[in-house]
């Protein structure tokens, strides 16, 4: 059986509609408009035990809604999940002895007291038996270089150091699930690298299932073989990281070094001109026409270097975004426009 | 068992932030100390002009007042900072982790923090009533008030932790909710005195809901009636008020728990 296990899984919210005005804010006193908020809406999803991987998605798009749903911190509308066998929103003790949920904008440490003391109270909540707590405490501390910042108060950590330690604390009682829901935000890339290299290297020798939401594309790279990526409340894709480019890019990269010192003049036939320095330039062209493009440059001009490449990552993910935001405008305005498709 | 470590470490863990702060720590414990001689001396002049209010003898009111001390000062150290706070969790999302950890998320939520300065009227309570009871005309200490006094001041503790934690936890449906955790400093405050006082037209109704729908009257009377009146003796109601403030104190528990199970079930979350 898979370690997640998720089936139509539904979120949605009442949120009041707040209008403009003092006047407004006074009617709302006795009559308020209501809005539903579909956060999730129908997830399926299975994972592994033992994978890692990554939710990609606008803001708002439902990956922190998904994760504290499988935390059991909120309830669904509708539909089910199971982690690990157990029901999460049941919030049953021996489910949250086997995960823990580390989120990157909050902190669960006592702020005025130096981080072993929280270990030590999480020691305590998790029953974690002393010799393996000693043991976990340690090897955690030196993996990720913090031990001698264990006496010192938690709001004079820096903001790496913090998320380290909140690291720390969530696996002391080893857990067989990780949630990480942007673990490196704000960080610096220095610290972002570390603590890539501590989850990489912590999963490979655990095995745990990890689920990471991240806006930060290295994260991603470096971490997650597969990605799923939700918008709208809605997975759009669930695949390789590479896959992304090919599903949802419709052009690529032509990038031209001519020979000698004149550039033609009627570049823009080929396909659109993104970057123009003589002797080279750069064209965006179909990807469906980029082998007949190639052999016409070739063949209609003196070429010294030639290079075809998939546009960057970061450049596809937020065309794709962009693109769906625009099938919501579209939505609305009229018939359902079919999903893009999913490999 | 495992409650009880966990417990221990939250009242140290908090006891070594207070001492982070010393400064801070020496002023709530002076300025919460001054404040309860305050209200002493001030109920001292009042006897200055009478010799009892409602059947309760200047030293006979002292204990009352010494009841009070020690209830409140247990409730300010070990609930009143918590359920301040649940609101400030709902607000920010902070109550995502009280619901992650293997354990009560109610036991977590409400005894998180100690704040050990509150303690301090906990020893002028104790000084006070070692002071009063013996300056209380044909005094004569009975075993099983000894027994019982700190059995019902405890259930009294209990029964203000119940309504103030029912309160706080109407803020996870409300989203943010200070006022009606504010409430509870008002209805309270009526327990403070002694429940022979709400007499008449508009005190009985008072006295009525009091002790029966919000019960907060039985809190400091009963604790400080067994202490400083012969309640089980001579007081014909005096036993069954007793039994009264027992069921009182499970129902009052019952009733805070299923509040805060409902609440906790429509828990939203903050969004991040």
């Amino acid at each position: 059986m898979s370690a997640i296990q998720i089936r139509n899984l539904q979120k949605s919210y009442r949120v009041y509609q707040k209008k403009e005005g003092l006047a407004a804010s006074l009617a709302g006193l006795f009559r308020r408009e209501y809005r539903t908020v579909e956060a999730v809406k129908g997830i399926d999803l299975d994972v592994e035990g033992g994978e890692f991987v990554a939710f990609l998605g606008p803001n708002g798009a439902g990956k922190t809604t998904t994760l504290k749903l499988l935390s059991g911190v909120i309830s669904p509308t509708g539909g089910e999940a199971t982690v690990l066998g157990h029901v999460p929103w049941r919030r049953e003790n021996d489910y949250r002895r086997r995960f823990a949920l580390v989120m990157g904008q909050k902190n669960q440490l006592w702020w005025d007291l130096p981080a072993q003391e929280s270990f030590k109270l999480h020691q305590k909540i998790y029953r974690i038996d002393p010799a393996d707590f000693a043991r976990t405490r340690d090897e955690l501390c030196e993996l990720l270089d913090i031990t001698r910042l264990l006496q010192q108060p938690v709001r004079e950590l820096s903001l790496g150091e913090r998320m380290k330690m909140e690291l720390t604390a969530a696996l002391l009682h080893s857990p067989d699930v990780l949630f990480l829901d942007e673990p490196t935000i704000g960080l610096d890339v220095v610290a972002q690298h570390n603590i890539q290299k501590f989850l990489k290297h912590y999963q490979e020798i655990r095995g745990i299932t990890i689920l990471l939401t991240s806006h930060y594309m290295k994260d991603v790279a470096a971490l997650c073989k597969r990605v799923v990526v939700i918008a709208r409340g809605e997975i759009i894709y669930d695949g390789s990281l590479s896959g992304i480019v090919d599903a949802f890019s419709g052009h690529k990269v032509l990038s031209v070094q001519f020979a000698g010192e004149r550039m033609p003049g009627d570049l823009a036939r080929y396909g659109e001109v993104l970057e123009e320095v003589a002797p080279k330039a750069k064209l965006r062209v179909d990807r469906t026409a980029i082998a007949k493009v190639l052999s016409s440059v070739l063949a209609e001009h003196a070429v010294e270097d030639v290079s075809v490449e998939d546009p960057p990552l970061e450049e596809v993910i937020a065309e794709m975004f962009a693109r769906n935001q625009a099938t919501e405008v579209a939505d609305a305005a009229a018939k359902p426009v079919a999903a893009p498709p999913a490999t | 068992m495992s409650y009880l470590g966990v417990f221990l470490t939250f009242a140290r863990n908090s006891l070594i932030r207070d001492m982070t702060f010393r400064a801070n720590f020496l002023i709530e414990f002076i300025s919460s100390t001054a404040w309860m001689l305050m209200n002493l001396g001030f109920y001292a002049l009042v006897y200055r002009y009478t010799g009892n209010i409602a059947g309760w003898s200047k030293y006979e009111f002292f204990v009352f007042i010494s009841t009070t001390m020690f209830v409140n000062s247990l409730v300010q150290a070990f609930f009143m900072p918590n359920a301040q706070e649940l609101s400030e969790m709902v607000r920010t999302g902070g109550l995502d982790f009280a619901l992650l950890k293997p354990i009560d998320t109610q036991f977590l939520v409400s005894l998180h923090r100690v704040n050990w300065s509150s303690l301090g009227n906990f020893v002028i309570a104790c000084l006070l009533l070692g002071y009063a009871l013996p300056r209380i005309e044909g005094y004569q200490l009975s075993p099983l008030a000894v027994v019982l006094y700190p059995l019902f001041v405890v259930a009294g503790v209990l029964i203000l932790y119940s309504v103030m934690i029912a309160l706080a936890a109407t803020s996870i449906w409300l989203g943010r909710n200070q006022s009606l955790y504010d409430f509870w400093f008002y209805i309270t405050n009526f327990s403070r005195y002694p429940m022979e006082i709400y007499d008449g037209a508009y005190g009985l109704p008072l006295r009525w809901a009091f002790t029966f729908i919000v019960p907060i009257l039985v809190v400091i009377n009963v604790p400080a009636g067994i202490m400083a009146k012969p309640i089980l003796a001579d007081n014909p109601y005096g036993p069954w008020l007793a039994v009264f403030a027992v069921a009182a104190t499970v129902g009052s528990l019952a009733f805070s728990r299923w509040v805060f199970q409902r609440a906790l079930a429509s828990y939203r979350s903050a969004s991040s």
